[in-house]
């Protein structure tokens, strides 16, 4: 029995373990990210295999490079560039890409770190020659660029900046980072394999030095700002003060005006009254008012100096009846 | 088959140790029972409440599957992929959230200023903060259509935040644009993330603090200061206008009021006097000579007592004649004198 068995049980054995290293050197799983190339003795055989599911080689003498399917990302080192102001920008790009023609990619390219370093050249010199070729604000804004005069005169902007502000945008971020894949994109498929899906400015910024100047300018038009309302309140205030002033002044002159003629008439309609009195007889009312007056008129330092021929005194001299 | 004598090696040794019958045996028991105890290990998966499996036979996606218990082809054939698709995933740009909760606690430490520092279209910088919050609407395709998918996701929404802040007046930016910017830069990622086929939906993009970069802070503060205190000059001269012009106002009516109490104090007495005038008038009609006298010695009478000096004076004579002294010595030997 014992040998009986081994006899059969070894020579099975061997044969499936031959028959799996077979299945495992031919056999190959290929992931729904995932492209292959197959190599016979370091020769690219056949079309490229982008299906994902299992597939099958020659063993041992073909091997199978794998690439991913999927879109691949690329990020930049931020540049320093100066635009066409002369203005100092670092400018930090992304781009996305992805691995179209296997075959040739794995010829160029050779691998992914390759690639990326090939998209390094490619891409940073083109975004070089643009960004150094066109203005900051053109950089900076989109083609819809458009501000209300409104707005510019609430945030309180002077006119010299308001032209600027309001310069139409010939190219706008969108139209440049267009412009930069079209010219990054050019013979990259037919030289390396690979296709640029996008290229993108992820972020843009003065580099420090001019961002010293900026954060001044930026403070110093703040204070003018400020400026401008301090002197808006004040110069309001003089105009609601100096108004008050007139109408204070108007108010009063006006009461006055009236009271003049209150009093006119007033002093009229006693003249009249006074007159009508005294008319019926001016002699009496001249003797009358003329005694009325003395006994108004002397006082007690009044120092009196009386005639002897007056009729108080006529009778100190004689006292006989005159007639 | 063990071999006997001297020519023994320790393989003999070994090969006279193995039992290959029981061997054989439990081989052939102990192998198929093997087989089938792993084969019921990989035959099954469960799914999470919060997401699906994507499941790949040889690596070609051949179904996705909700929570809950699933089998599918055992020895690895079939593989199942768990992508959390319930669950918001979020990104935050210039800030850190290290533990959220009542009291959310945020990295002050490090600084991001890379990411939240932007330029807006007035060439100025400004500090934008601000959060992306999104689900994987598709898993096969989150899985299968872009590598780095969260770089990609945090790349993007740098790129079109700045694309969108770049595109107005800082002062927007600040102030009342904050709304119409996140909803944009949503609308705008969206569409990207859409031609990269990513399967990604994203679910809000809200802007946290927007500030002036630090350096600048304490001047757009004085603005605010000015704008402060341009109200305050004006409310400050409105409050006295509205005290002087009712108070003006006032004070007219009383000029007006004392200049026609003046008119009627001065009527009433001219009627008075006239009045007096004709009655004695009325009398001296009566006794014209008699009157007059009698008016005269009562005037006499009257301002006699008062007066200080009175000197009588002849006709044609320079020195007078001082009559009475009320004041000092008197100079005749009249009333009462020191003496």
């Amino acid at each position: 029995m014992s040998a009986s068995v081994a006899r059969w049980l070894i020579p099975l054995a061997v044969l499936v373990v031959v028959g799996l290293v077979l299945i495992a050197s031919s056999a190959y799983q290929l992931d729904e990210a995932e492209q292959a190339v197959i190599i016979q003795f370091g020769k690219p055989i056949g079309d490229a295999v982008t299906d994902s599911g299992l597939h099958f080689k020659m063993p041992f003498i073909q091997q199978v490079r794998r690439f991913d399917k999927r879109i691949l990302a690329w990020d930049g080192e931020p540049e320093q560039v100066p635009t066409l102001g002369r203005e100092f920008i670092s400018v930090d790009t992304t781009a996305r890409w992805r691995v179209v023609d296997p075959l040739l990619y794995l010829q160029s390219m050779k691998d992914e770190s390759g690639a990326q370093s090939r998209l390094d050249d490619i891409i940073d010199s083109v975004v070089r020659d643009k960004i150094s070729s066109t203005e900051l604000v053109e950089i900076v804004r989109s083609r819809d660029w458009h501000i209300e005069e409104s707005e510019l005169d609430s945030a309180g902007i002077g006119e010299k900046e308001k032209m600027i502000l309001q310069r139409e945008v010939k190219v706008g971020r969108e139209q440049l980072e267009r412009q930069i894949l079209i010219t990054a994109q050019q013979g990259i498929r037919e030289k390396y394999g690979i296709e640029l899906e996008d290229v993108r400015i992820k972020r843009l910024n003065y580099v420090r030095s001019v961002q010293v100047q900026v954060f001044n300018r930026m403070i110093s038009e703040r204070q003018r700002i400020a400026e401008e309302f301090r002197s808006k309140g004040k110069g309001r205030s003089d105009e609601i003060l100096g108004q008050t002033d007139k109408e204070v002044a108007m108010i009063r002159s006006e009461a006055q005006r009236k009271a003049e003629i209150i009093r006119g008439k007033g002093d009229a309609e006693a003249t009249r009254i006074y007159n009508e009195a005294y008319s019926a007889d001016p002699e009496f009312f001249a003797f009358y008012r003329t005694l009325e007056s003395y006994g108004q008129s002397i006082g007690k330092d009044t120092t009196l100096l009386i005639g002897t021929d007056s009729d108080y005194f006529r009778y100190l001299r004689r006292i006989e009846a005159e007639d | 088959m063990s071999r006997h004598g001297p020519n023994r090696t320790p393989f003999d040794e070994l090969a006279d140790q193995i039992d290959f019958e029981k061997a054989g045996r439990m081989l052939m028991v102990g192998l198929p029972i093997a087989i089938v105890v792993v084969g019921l290990l990989t035959s099954y998966y469960t799914v999470g409440p919060e997401g699906k499996a994507v499941v790949k036979r040889f690596g070609s996606v051949v179904d996705t599957q909700g929570p809950g218990l699933h089998f599918k082809l055992p020895f690895w054939i079939d593989q199942d992929h768990f992508v959390a698709t319930e669950r918001v995933h979020k990104e935050e740009f210039g800030f850190r959230t290290i533990e959220p909760g009542q009291h959310t606690m945020y990295d002050r430490n490090r600084d991001f200023g890379h990411e939240s520092l932007m330029l807006t279209g007035d060439l100025n910088v400004i500090d934008v903060q601000w959060v992306v919050q999104y689900r994987i609407s598709d898993p096969d395709t989150f899985l299968h259509r872009l590598r780095n998918q969260r770089e990609t996701i945090r790349v993007i929404s740098e790129s079109v935040m700045r694309r969108i802040v770049g595109n107005r007046l800082g002062s927007d930016v600040l102030t009342v644009g904050r709304v119409e910017i996140a909803s944009l830069a949503e609308e705008s990622m969206q569409q990207i993330l859409n031609d990269y086929d990513m399967g990604v939906h994203i679910t809000a993009v809200e802007l946290k603090d927007v500030t002036p970069p630090g350096p600048v802070k304490a001047s757009y503060n004085e603005v605010n200061e000015a704008r402060q205190e341009r109200e305050q000059l004006i409310n400050e001269a409105e409050r006295r206008r509205n005290q002087a012009i009712p108070r003006s106002k006032g004070n007219a009516l009383k000029i007006v009021a004392q200049a026609e109490g003046y008119a009627a104090e001065r009527i009433n007495l001219a009627e008075g006097e006239s009045a007096r005038f004709k009655a004695i008038h009325e009398e001296y009609r009566g006794g014209r000579e008699v009157t007059r006298r009698r008016l005269y010695l009562e005037m006499i009478d009257k301002i006699m007592p008062r007066v200080g000096k009175v000197y009588v004076v002849e006709k044609n004579q320079t020195a007078p004649i001082p009559l009475l002294n009320l004041g000092q010595e008197s100079a005749l030997p009249l009333g009462k004198t020191k003496r």
